[in-house]
């Protein structure tokens, strides 16, 4: 075979009839379609989705921030507060870019994995520029408790996120799952930026960054046991229906 | 008639009708898109076996996600990404029984290929030498005629990783030829 003849063969099975057995799963489907054929509004553009999820974000950190004590946000000079906030908006951003692209097939490249790891490099580049202290004592009992309240935060952002991201159709929930575990770890992070007065470089970048690689991994598993159990349910369905 | 269901109405309008319950307009695209479909399912060595059920289920699936179509957008890249996961479940699935359960019986091959010359089965023996990834690019691109970008979006991959793809399946197809062409 010539490339040219391979090309016509190509161009041969682009077209052609469907077989008895594709024309019966075609007919099938149509008369299931048709018989629940609804008008359905389109789902609003990705960048008012990734506009809620930064929303999202953003009210959750500040106002849990606020509600515990803004004695972070005290403690923190004016060049800190610059170099802080807007690297954790910008950060929060690609998250939620990242989110809102995993609402709708060919939503556009997975961007959770790039987001994580924006995260885990400028992050901790910024915190190392701006803060010192590296000193462990009183390492574990001052960092469990900013830990478990990142934790919190994060939690019910992860239940809004879930919300928001069943509204559309996830194709990959392992994929959305790292994605929205990311952002909720961000909310997480902002809040203990607003609230935590410990401006110790090594507690920052451990307990603090702690929170958004744990909602990461956490948001990874759980897609994955929400994939898995999305086969498997639908597989008895198939089973069932044969 | 809805201008959506004119017989010359692009996948694009087909598909904004279906989203407005225009039943003329899904009955239309369903035609229109379901050969493609078909083809693409039968030339992915993990869903050949189920071709025709994963046809039946990818639609239903496009039913349950018609509202996150942006209308005027490319409607190809939405429908094949749906088709690739539909296919990855089956294949997990198949998986699945095939560790769980003994075959004791010979099932065939292919429940149900398409009419196909001499030409399309040497074609598809050389497809079946090239990785899943590679081979998915090259039916979208070749088969379903969509763009590398299209491809990228249906992937949700960088064009440079589908042209990428696409550059070493044509390497691999090309010197398939000329093997034959010695070999003859």
């Amino acid at each position: 075979m010539t490339p040219d003849e391979v090309d016509n063969v190509f161009g041969e099975l682009t077209a052609g009839p469907l077989t008895p057995d594709a024309s019966g799963a075609v007919r099938r489907a149509r008369s299931a379609i048709l018989n629940d054929l609804r008008p359905v509004r389109p789902l609003p553009s990705s960048w008012i989705l990734t506009l809620l999820f930064a929303g999202t974000f953003a009210a959750l950190a500040a106002g849990s921030g606020a509600l515990l004590g803004p004695h972070g946000f005290y403690a923190l000079n004016g060049l800190e507060r610059a170099a802080i906030y807007p690297t954790l908006i910008a950060l929060a951003l690609v998250a939620a870019m990242a989110c809102s692209r995993q609402m709708r097939p060919a939503g556009g490249a997975r961007r959770g994995g790039v987001a994580l790891l924006l995260v885990l490099a400028c992050f901790p580049a910024v915190a190392s520029a701006l803060f010192r202290g590296y000193s462990t004592v009183d390492f574990v009992p001052g960092g469990i408790p900013c830990l478990r309240a990142g934790l919190l935060v994060a939690l019910p952002t992860a239940i809004l996120v879930t919300w928001i991201l069943r509204r559309g159709f996830v194709l990959d929930w392992s994929a959305a799952g790292l994605a929205g575990g990311i952002l909720s770890g961000l909310t997480g992070l902002g809040m203990l930026e607003v609230h935590c007065p410990n401006l110790e470089a090594i507690h920052i970048l451990l307990w603090h960054l702690g929170v958004v690689a744990f909602s990461a991994a956490l948001g990874c598993a759980v897609g994955w046991i929400v994939d898995i159990v999305g086969w498997r349910s639908r597989a008895r369905t198939s089973r069932g229906a044969a | 008639m809805p201008v959506s269901s004119a017989p010359d109405a692009g996948l694009e309008t087909l598909m904004s009708g279906y989203q407005q319950a225009d039943d003329e307009a899904a009955t239309a695209l369903i035609e229109k898109v379901s050969p493609m479909l078909l083809r693409f399912f039968w030339l992915q060595a993990f869903s050949r076996r189920h071709a025709d059920d994963l046809l039946q289920e990818t639609w239903m699936r496009i039913h349950k996600a018609r509202h996150t179509y942006r209308p005027g957008e490319p409607v190809l890249p939405w429908i094949f990404a749906i088709a690739r996961y539909t296919g990855l479940d089956s294949y997990r699935k198949t998986r699945r029984i095939e560790f769980r359960e003994t075959q004791v019986e010979v099932l065939p091959e292919i429940a149900a290929a398409p009419p196909v010359s001499q030409d399309v089965a040497e074609i598809d023996a050389m497809l079946g030498a090239l990785p899943e990834s590679q081979r998915e690019v090259l039916v979208m691109l070749k088969v379903s005629g969509m763009t590398m970008e299209e491809v990228a979006r249906a992937t949700s991959s960088s064009i440079g990783s589908v042209k990428q793809k696409a550059h070493r399946a044509y390497r691999t197809l090309r010197s398939a030829l000329m093997g034959g062409a010695r070999a003859r």
